[in-house]
């Protein structure tokens, strides 16, 4: 075979490397580095640089170069009005026009061969190679090869930049997404806060019945987004007391009837209030609006029947009594652990649904033993009692409510 | 071992540094090579002999990876010898005209006695 026909095969085998290597899985930054090589390896030179021209500042920036060392690329700048007239994805040889200026950062002769890339109107950025090593001037058939990988290399950092500049997008869109959400959730506490400072008793309660409730979920095998549901439903359930007056909220008597309907509207009232607002998840104004519902039916506003009543409800309807019970009321002191517990136990089935509160039982039961990393219920108790005492209550209601 | 994981090692006898590319030399991974023999030029090293016997396959990629060894050793006035080249490499080599800046041996020995009789100051 001639060495003629051997040279062409030995371009063709370069072309289908630079094909392998801009579609190659690689990091950008390595497959720009390979297709520098693959090019100097094809003009046997030992000094090449491949630069985007930034959008915006103008400045050129190298993306893979060698052999061009203490080169200050920033001085291309002055010559990029030269380079942007010079024929798309067509190499200049350095003696074949006066191109002080745009060969101006390199040194002197280390530049032979300057390409500038673009794709349609969109200038990219330049690839410039220096002289062979043989010091053989560069033929037409490799400056004709040089145009070819140019208009390839161009086509590669140009996607490579709409790539980034849509990944840049995604990460503002994130952020923004993040800072909505942030001011989301802190207008829901500020609710909740309102709630709180209206009932004395109270305070904190619906904090903490978000923060039961999600520790329950998770508990079931709820998904992160369902889980943010339940805790907005946690700190909103409430928030019909805003309109109840405080005297009946505070009220140290047992209620009369008068009192009593009033204090039990404010789970409508909590609806009314907050189904104005159409929320990104299931269930939340059905939670709201039917915490004081029991499974065996007995429960207000509908009397609802247990299997009407969404597992979140149920959730929460044990998340709130919990929370009850373990706190100060105007009518009574809070309730030990253990007299929590066995009333969780006898209303199991009647105002709670079974399988919750075992559910409730193994998580609070994880939180004792210490096995959960960040638990949710623990840190809002006083923990007053003996911790193993706690442990086999919980398991042993826990294995009850199985059966 | 498969072509892919391409390794390089390298040992010295006498004042001449061999070196053993393992692997087709077609990708970036063969910077390696270069890295070998840099160490041992920039140690003053001024014989080197490259034993192609078990690299199969070589690209552009490492036809600039041996180019820039070339550069590096010829500038310190240095002598570089090919040996154990497939016909295949060596028709590349010669077609690139690589071959007017390095020996070329079909064995190892024998570029190890043509280096002894080279002196370098």
């Amino acid at each position: 075979m001639s060495q003629e026909l051997q040279r062409i095969l030995y371009n063709l085998t370069s072309l289908a490397d630079l094909g392998h290597e801009v579609t190659s899985e690689k990091e950008f930054h390595d497959r720009i580095k390979s297709v520098l090589y693959v090019v100097m390896g094809t003009f046997l030179t030992n000094k090449g640089a491949i630069l985007i021209c930034e959008k915006g500042s103008g400045e050129f920036a190298p993306v893979a170069q060698k052999g061009f060392a203490g080169t200050d690329y920033r001085k291309l700048r002055t010559g990029a009005d030269i380079i942007r007239t010079l024929p798309k994805n067509r190499p200049t040889l350095f003696n074949e026009k006066e191109l002080n200026t745009a060969f101006a950062p390199f040194p002197a002769n280390a530049a032979s061969v300057l390409t500038p890339l673009w794709v349609t109107d969109q200038f990219i950025g330049v690839f410039v190679i220096g002289d062979k090593f043989s010091q053989e001037p560069y033929t037409e058939n490799d400056l004709a090869l040089v145009s070819i990988i140019a208009t390839q290399l161009a086509v590669t950092l140009n996607n490579y930049g709409l790539f980034t500049r849509l990944s840049d997008q995604i990460e503002e869109n994130r952020k923004l997404f993040e800072d909505m959400r942030r001011i989301y959730h802190e207008t829901i506490q500020a609710f909740a806060a309102a709630i709180d400072a209206k009932d004395a008793y109270t305070k904190n309660h619906s904090h903490r019945v978000a923060k039961y409730s999600v520790a329950i979920a998770r508990e079931l095998g709820w998904t992160e987004h369902d889980l943010e549901g339940i805790y907005v439903a946690g700190y909103l359930h409430d928030v019909g007391k805003l309109i109840v007056s405080r005297d009946v909220l505070n009220k140290k008597e047992i209620l009369n009837d008068k009192d009593l309907r009033e204090l039990r509207s404010h789970s409508i009232l909590s609806y009314t209030i907050i189904s104005k607002i159409k929320f990104p998840w299931r269930d939340v104004l059905h939670m709201i609006k039917h915490h004081h519902e029991r499974v065996d039916g007995r429960g207000y506003p509908e009397n609802v029947p247990a299997d009407a009543l969404s597992e979140g409800v149920k959730i929460l309807t044990i998340a709130d009594s919990f929370d009850a019970m373990t706190s100060d009321r105007p009518y009574r002191n809070r309730l030990s652990m253990e007299e929590t517990l066995n009333e969780l136990k006898n209303c199991a089935n009647s105002q709670f649904d079974g399988r919750i509160v075992a559910a409730f039982c193994r998580v609070l039961e994880k939180e004792v033993r210490g096995e959960l990393p960040e638990p949710n219920i623990l840190p809002h108790l006083d923990q007053d009692f003996d911790p193993s005492v706690i442990t086999e209550m919980l398991a042993a209601i826990t294995e009850e409510l199985s059966k | 071992m498969t072509p892919k994981n391409f390794r390089v090692s390298s040992k010295e006898i006498g004042d001449t540094a061999v070196i053993y590319p393992q692997g087709y030399l077609n990708n970036v991974t063969g910077e390696s090579l270069v890295q070998e023999c840099t160490e041992h030029i920039e140690k003053g090293t001024k014989k080197i002999v490259i034993s192609f016997s078990k690299t199969e396959l070589i690209n552009s990629i490492g036809i600039s990876m041996l180019l820039s060894i070339i550069e590096k050793l010829l500038n310190t006035g240095g002598e570089l010898c090919f040996t154990d080249m497939s016909k295949m490499l060596k028709d590349t080599f010669e077609m690139l005209g690589l071959t007017q800046y390095i020996t070329s041996f079909d064995t190892e020995a024998e570029a190890l006695n043509y280096l002894k009789a080279v002196s370098h100051p």
